[in-house]
């Protein structure tokens, strides 16, 4: 992550990568022979992947499980951002609801899977509506308390200017805020990842959660890996896309020192220091 | 106002809290009130949002059915049971996760060689979804208690890993030269420098251990036939007494919310000690 001159590259490189290549190496030399039932060889998982992917029907659930991740997780950004800028300028608002959204953030929203999904059914939506659910809110919690980490001299100058309302909140708290944000949105990535499978394992004809059931369910053991490996895949593309999107919109913000703020941005209650 | 105004100059380094204390602090009693009330505004909109009947009554019984059904299950053995099986394979799970994520994260956070080699590693399998491993679980161990706590293990043991990391990256470069320079053995110094100055760390990672903790659990349980809070809430759903299933949810939310009140307050309690601040 951090800048480093171009000469030191290579040798950064190859300090990062010799475990992980050593880890895939030993993995396909430890199950290349392997004639257990549970474990075949790694060779066979990734040609299985292929396969489904090419010629059978693995892109089509593919596409589902991330269509619903991307609906879910994008209403959930909506709505908790913007509740979260009401409620963090607000401080009544704040104070009166805080016990509130920290129960409501500690409840499993895996809980309400079987709920939802038997009354509403086993279609997108129910699905979208739970990713939704579960995700909003770290960042709906992150966005609170990044709008009242910022500086007090910043809101303040901001408001004796008479800024107007409009302005201030897009331009003043809305990137005041944003480190924590897409710290809350990270978070919520993570847990959209999961209810996807939840919903998807419990009761869905279509999706990656279906596919594992499905061929776990049959003792295909090759298709169950390969499943649960390009759920992987899925889930780290997907928080490297958001890392990327993260960059490219902050990076005013990570290139630069931190600026004096009341609160660390990164490790916040809700995050994951990294 | 006006009379106790007059009757004593207001001292100019008195004026000043004052008039912060009067627009947003109500103080103690008053934030209690104001936040009882914001519970109460929330109980009357569900309420209002079950009777108008925009979803069935079995989606979104009203806030009175679930209280009433709540009596009965304080009363059962069953339900003490379930939360029971939930919080052992949760605990179990978290605290085998503390044992290898904390001295690990310690290490690799320590040498720096060792965090490079495994970083990207770590980066790949934490963003992995450990639910979805569950088929290849009920495959391998079938569906026991063990594999449920496996699957927590799992869950919980890269945020304690992570945060110990960085706990341990967190002692400032002149306290690590200086022990350097002193020549401490390594054991000491683990002890007594790098776990003091990482434990506020870890014990952040320790709270998102324990709210993963019961998250992962309640989700195998809804996954597979094995007992617990998950498994009731499906059992009661499907009987069409979504009360006692709310009943179940709301549980789980108590005790996630109640882990984290009881870490929040141990984390203060244990780390009374700590200096001011980190530098960054």
């Amino acid at each position: 992550m951090s800048l480093k001159p171009p000469g030191t590259f290579w040798t950064s490189a190859l300090k990062q990568l010799w475990l992980p290549v050593l880890c895939v190496a030993v993995l396909l030399v430890a199950t290349a022979g392997s004639t257990s039932f549970y474990f075949p060889p790694a060779t066979d998982v990734l040609a299985t992947l292929w396969r489904e992917l090419a010629h059978d029907g693995l892109v089509d659930d593919l596409l589902f499980s991330l269509r619903n991740i991307v609906a879910g997780l994008a209403a959930a950004t909506v709505v908790g951002v913007g509740a979260g800028l009401v409620i963090g300028e607000t401080k009544l608002l704040r104070q009166a609801t805080a016990p509130l959204l920290d129960f409501a953030r500690a409840t499993p929203t895996v809980a309400f899977v079987p709920v939802i999904i038997l009354t509403l059914g086993i279609g997108s939506g129910p699905k979208i509506f739970l990713i939704a659910l579960g995700s909003v809110w770290p960042i709906l919690l992150n966005t609170i308390s990044g709008v009242h980490g910022i500086n007090p001299a910043v809101h303040e100058s901001a408001r004796s200017y008479r800024i107007p309302l409009r302005l201030r909140l897009t331009k003043v708290v809305l990137p005041g805020a944003l480190p924590q944000i897409f710290a809350g949105i990270r978070v919520a990535l993570s847990i959209a990842v999961v209810l996807m499978v939840v919903s998807e394992i419990y009761g869905s004809p279509i999706g990656l959660g279906n596919f594992i059931l499905q061929s776990g369910s049959s003792f295909a053991v090759p298709e169950t890996w390969a499943g649960t490996v390009l759920i992987g895949i899925l889930g780290y593309g997907l928080s490297v896309l958001l890392l990327v999107a993260e960059y490219a919109l902050l990076g005013w913000y990570h290139q630069r020192p931190p600026r004096t703020r009341r609160t660390k941005p990164t490790p916040s209650r809700n995050e994951v220091a990294s | 106002m006006a009379i106790s105004t007059t009757g004593r100059r207001p001292a100019p380094g008195r004026a000043r809290p004052l008039r912060r204390a009067r627009p947003g602090g109500p103080g103690r009693r008053g934030l209690l009130l104001l936040q009882l009330s914001a519970v109460v505004a929330v109980l009357v909109l569900w309420a209002a949002g079950a009777a108008a009947g925009f979803v069935s009554s079995t989606a979104l019984p009203g806030p009175a059915a679930v209280a009433r059904a709540f009596p009965e299950l304080l009363g059962s053995g069953t339900y003490w049971q379930a939360v029971g099986d939930t919080l052992n394979g949760a605990v179990t799970g978290c605290v085998l996760a503390v044992v290898i994520g904390v001295p690990l994260g310690l290490v690799t956070g320590t040498y720096a060689a060792a965090e490079q080699s495994s970083r990207l590693l770590v980066d790949v399998l934490r963003s992995f979804p450990v639910i979805a491993l569950l088929p290849v679980f009920l495959l391998v161990q079938g569906s026991t208690p063990a594999m449920k706590t496996t699957v927590v293990l799992l869950a919980c043991v890269f945020p304690v890993f992570l945060q110990a990391q960085y706990g341990a990256r967190s002692v400032t470069p002149m306290i690590a030269e200086t022990v350097h320079g002193y020549r401490i053995p390594k054991l000491l110094r683990f002890r007594r420098v790098i776990l003091p100055s990482a434990t506020p760390s870890i014990m952040t990672g320790l709270r998102l251990a324990a709210t993963t903790s019961v998250l992962v659990a309640i989700g195998v349980e809804v996954l597979t036939t094995l007992p617990g809070i998950g498994h009731e809430v499906v059992g009661a759903q499907q009987g069409g007494a979504s009360a006692q299933a709310y009943a179940y949810i709301l549980t789980a939310g108590a005790i996630g919310y109640a882990i984290n009140l009881l870490s929040q307050t141990a984390e203060r309690r244990l780390l009374r000690w700590r200096p001011p601040t980190h530098t960054e």
